[in-house]
């Protein structure tokens, strides 16, 4: 177990100095002089030029930038923002448990529906339900997702009137975050009615986000399904007398399940793009509301920032993926 | 594969036989791969669905009833024909500064596949040579570039592709060839795995005794053996081109107001999603059903390309 | 009585009105004790029709018979429920592949234990120590560090092993050994049959061994029942058999058999395959490999009759000199 992490910590180290390479190079390459830039519209003179010059390491060779930048990446300092001269690190770490929280509701929407409904279209391969399920996943699946939230948001919010179009919580509610988990904060705070409040914020945001995972989810679950019931220990099952819940939900659904669960760990970097789209339509305050405001005003620091968080995000939880599907899976546990 | 290669009685009926039809010259192969994807239903709604867009893509100019960036300022915001209050001159109603959404849809087709088609062209062509490359020359070369190629991986396709757009500026060149470079790995990938898996084949021997240069090898003799999983993965890349480009529109990183694409519209709408629903369902429904029918004929094209599936 | 009753057993494929038989009209039963032999080549219907018995074929698949009974009761009628509480532990099934029957996800343990709670009840300890009980049975070393083995860490000998111990962990009346040893080394196969052997005649089971491999069943089988093609073509006492081959195609079937080869510059073998689906000949199905067949052999199919006190499937059965009988001299094509 322990040689196979360190088998993929080797497989992710080059990737990571590549990744950092990558946003280092990022700012550099935008066309046009960075520290004009910097200085915005109203320009500099030559003293305060060179005196910015040599704040970024504009003046240093490029590699001594480098290193120096990634020195900075080690101790936690990604610069400060253009825009609130606040370190991008502090601003990500504030947003970053609302990105969280929604991102967490949207994969378990996602596998609390997605597996049943693979199985089930397993199950009833060819049949009418089969056909259903494999037709809405492969609609969702097409969904362009800032179109879906916006038909979420006309239907249950300006034509129903059940959920809030945006925000985490009602604005009666004011309470100094803990843990930055809304839900959790909410309850934390014993004010009456502001955990359901953060709950209705939250559920649009979630099935927005959800749907496309759940609709990759439910058509890997199937083939994989299929795959699995095919196998030869699964006729052993049954001939063994088992009842076919059994031999579905634990001989058939352990195995098929490990081939899902990376499938799942992939969703994370679709989650975090989603996120970008769900969070500006829903005026959610997290890390992908954000880059896009810094984007819109060439706040460069924390794009670099945001970029080089996500990344780092998204592989590990890739690598947490791949030891997990070590767990489940036996084989790949037990190799040396 | 050894159709192609060696001419057998069966096969050279099978060609006469097919001159006959009207898609061409095929040969037996591309002949069985239709039968096959024509039995799927799926596939074959997907492929009339694209040929409808394409006519009106191309036809554009003539079909669409107005000028779709013409305003008129009589009519702000009106809705479909079915509904009250509507002016019959405008089928499917107006935007907010009284442009003809109808005809703003059709020339939003004619944008949305060329940006599928730029895309994916300039994306294979690169990916294929460096993929070709990559795994003919092997070495460090192949180190190198599929290194290059997880780094990209590491980055969700449409941060990759924002983070591209910030370097390059906000607009619709920029956020295609954005677009182009986040799917470059993919071809890469698929056409590194092919030519691996190829290069030991007799024939590639074969040639290579018979004195066949690199380049002869690597595109002559290799790569039209390669092609089954490009052309599925081409065509499900169009689908996602269509999906990201209207993204990025939607984000305001892409193609820029008035020009009609449908995430551009969408996000101009936007702030209409309590008022009035048809220029918010109308763009949207679109990108749904374009990007559905690329993706259920890639579907098709897969399981009728897949060897494995066929019999 | 029989222990386990098979009268005109069908199992047919495909659609309604032109159905593939996998498995046409055979009839066969086993008494306690009683090993009895299927052989025949791949594609034969031998492995289907015990899966039948079994009750495993799936929806396309179609079942019947006139009557299907183990033990006096009716498989076919009896609720599902019933019969899965037959399935498992009077009747049981090995299958070829032991590499591929055991659920890569579990312990060795945790799927004989599975077997145990599910037919037998009791707590968790009595069915470990039944477990182990088992594993010792059938001869596996140090069977306490391998309760908790995974099945990857097993080699091909010890997963049949442990798949026996599976079969027989409830004290199966019939054991149905579907080519038990195909998929194991040479030097492995006998040590597996001369296990099943022993446990067939330790606990008085019914044993169905189906296989290719004719030697094989020679030492082993009471009786033996020749299918090609999904039907019947010849079944009686081993001995005999071996003796005085009735049927054309046992006969050819014992000619190849290396051991029958001496004084041959070669092994002989059966010209062409088994037919399948789509290439089913009008006549009796074997008239295409046959070297006694002729016209009539091709227009119509041969019934099952009796002769010389066995049941065979031919227009013309050899002798005791091995000629065919009752056909006019000359007429062999």
């Amino acid at each position: 177990m322990l040689g196979f992490l360190f088998r993929r910590l080797g497989d992710i180290i080059p990737t990571f100095f590549g990744v950092t390479l990558l946003v280092f190079f990022l700012i550099r390459l935008i066309p046009g002089d960075p520290i004009l830039m910097l200085a915005g519209e109203r320009g500099v003179d030559a003293e305060r030029y060179a005196e910015l010059q040599a704040q970024y390491g504009f003046d240093q060779p490029i590699i001594v930038q480098y290193f120096d930048y990634l020195v900075g990446v080690f101790q936690g300092d990604l610069g400060k923002s253009f825009v609130t001269k606040r370190p991008v690190l502090d601003e990500f770490l504030t947003l970053f448990p609302a990105t969280v929280e929604l991102a967490i509701m949207g994969i378990l929407f996602a596998v609390i529906l997605g597996v049943p409904f693979g199985v089930l279209a397993a199950i009833h391969r060819g049949k009418w339900i089969d056909h259903l399920t494999m037709s809405l996943s492969l609609t969702g699946y097409s969904m362009p997702i800032f179109w879906w939230a916006l038909l979420l948001i006309m239907f249950f919010s300006t034509t129903l009137g059940w959920t809030p179009v945006s925000g985490r919580i009602s604005v009666m509610f004011f309470f100094e975050p803990v843990t930055g988990f809304m839900l959790i904060d909410s309850l934390l705070s014993g004010e009456k009615g502001a955990f359901s409040s953060a709950v209705s914020h939250l559920i649009l945001p979630t099935v927005a986000l959800g749907t496309i995972p759940m609709a990759v989810i439910a058509r890997m679950t199937r083939s994989s399904m299929l795959e699995v019931l095919g196998e030869e220990y699964i006729r052993v099952a049954r001939a063994k007398g088992l009842a076919p819940i059994r031999v579905i939900m634990v001989h058939a659904l352990r195995n098929a399940l490990i081939p899902v669960i990376t499938v799942i760990g992939l969703q994370v970097g679709v989650l975090l793009a989603g996120a970008i789209l769900t969070e500006t339509i829903f005026s959610w305050p997290g890390i992908g509301k954000w880059i896009i405001e810094a984007m819109n005003r060439r706040d460069y620091p924390t794009i670099q920032g945001g970029i080089l968080m996500i990344a780092f995000l998204v592989m590990a939880v890739n690598l947490i993926v791949d030891l997990l599907y070590g767990v489940v899976n036996p084989r790949i546990r037990h190799k040396r | 594969m050894s159709e192609n290669t060696t001419p057998s009685a069966a096969h050279a009926s099978n060609v006469a036989e097919a001159a006959v039809e009207p898609i061409g010259a095929p040969p037996s192969p591309l002949r069985e791969t239709w039968d096959y994807f024509k039995k799927n239903r799926g596939a074959l709604a997907g492929l009339i669905v694209i040929a409808i867009i394409l006519f009106l893509a191309l036809t554009a100019q003539w079909v669409a009833p107005f000028d779709p960036v013409a305003q008129d300022r009589t009519a702000f915001l009106k809705p479909p024909i079915w509904m009250e209050g509507a002016d019959p001159r405008y089928i499917l109603g107006t935007d907010a500064v009284g442009r003809d959404i109808l005809s703003r849809l059709i020339h939003g087709a004619q944008l949305s596949v060329s940006i599928g088609v730029v895309v994916v062209i300039l994306s294979m062509i690169a990916g294929i040579a460096l993929g070709m490359v990559a795994g003919y020359f092997r070495g460090w070369v192949e180190v190198g570039v599929m290194r290059l190629m997880d780094i990209m991986l590491a980055l969700p396709s449409l941060i990759m592709a924002l983070a591209i757009v910030a370097i390059l500026g906000p607009g619709l060149e920029n956020a295609m060839l954005a677009i182009a470079i986040v799917q470059l790995p993919h071809y890469v990938r698929l056409t590194r795995a092919s030519v691996v898996s190829e290069l030991n084949k007799e024939y590639v021997i074969a040639s290579q005794i018979a004195g066949a240069g690199h380049v002869r090898q690597m595109f002559v003799n290799i790569l039209p053996n390669c092609m089954a999983p490009l052309i599925v993965q081409g065509t499900l890349g169009i689908s996602s081109a269509i999906l990201d480009a209207a993204a990025l529109g939607f984000l305001g990183l892409g193609a820029q107001p008035p020009l009609p694409e449908w995430g551009t519209m969408l996000s101009e709408a936007r702030e209409f999603v309590g008022s009035a629903w048809w220029v918010i369902t109308f763009p949207g429904l679109c990108i749904l059903v374009t990007v559905l029918a690329f993706n259920l004929m890639g579907d098709g094209l897969r399981d009728a390309l897949d060897p494995k599936m066929k019999r | 009585m029989a222990l386990l009753e098979v009268k005109n057993l069908t199992v047919e494929f495909g659609s309604e009105d032109k159905p593939f038989r996998a498995v046409d009209s055979v009839s066969y039963s086993v008494d306690r004790g009683e090993v009895l032999g299927i052989v025949g080549e791949s594609g034969s219907g031998k492995s289907v029709s015990s899966l039948a018995v079994m009750g495993l074929i799936d929806f396309p698949g179609r079942v019947s018979a006139d009557s299907l009974t183990f033990d006096g009761q009716d498989l076919l009628t009896m609720p599902a429920k019933r019969r899965r509480e037959i399935t498992g532990k009077d009747i049981a099934m090995i299958f070829q592949d032991p590499m591929s029957a055991l659920n890569p996800c579990f312990t060795v343990e945790a799927q004989i234990m599975e077997a145990l709670k599910v037919h037998e009840g009791g707590n968790k300890k009595q069915r470990r120590e039944r477990t182990l009980e088992l594993l010792n049975q059938v001869g596996i070393p140090d069977p306490k560090s391998r309760m908790t083995a995974y099945p990857h860490q097993l080699s091909g000998g010890m997963s049949q092993r442990i798949v026996i111990a599976m079969a027989i962990a409830c004290k199966p009346r019939l054991l149905i050994a579907d080519e038990p040893t195909t998929a194991l080394d040479v030097t492995i196969q006998a040590q597996i049959i001369d296990l099943l052997l022993k446990l067939q005649e330790d606990s008085d089971m019914g044993l169905i061994l189906i296989t290719h491999d004719l030697a094989l069943v020679s030492e082993a089988a009471n009786r033996i029942q020749v299918m090609y093609a999904g039907q019947l073509f010849e079944s009686g006492p081993a001995d005999s058999i071996f003796a005085a081959p009735r049927h054309p195609y046992t006969q050819a079937l014992l000619e190849a058999l290396p051991e029958r080869s001496e004084g041959h510059d070669r092994l002989r073998t059966i010209p062409g395959v088994v037919p399948g689906q789509y290439d089913r000949p009008a006549g009796c199905l074997l008239a295409p490999r046959c070297r006694y067949a002729n016209e009539s052999c091709v227009k119509a199919r041969p019934e099952v009759s009796d002769f010389n006190g066995r049941d065979v499937r031919c227009f013309y059965p050899l002798n005791d000199q091995g000629q065919p009988t009752g056909m006019a001299t000359g007429e062999t094509v």
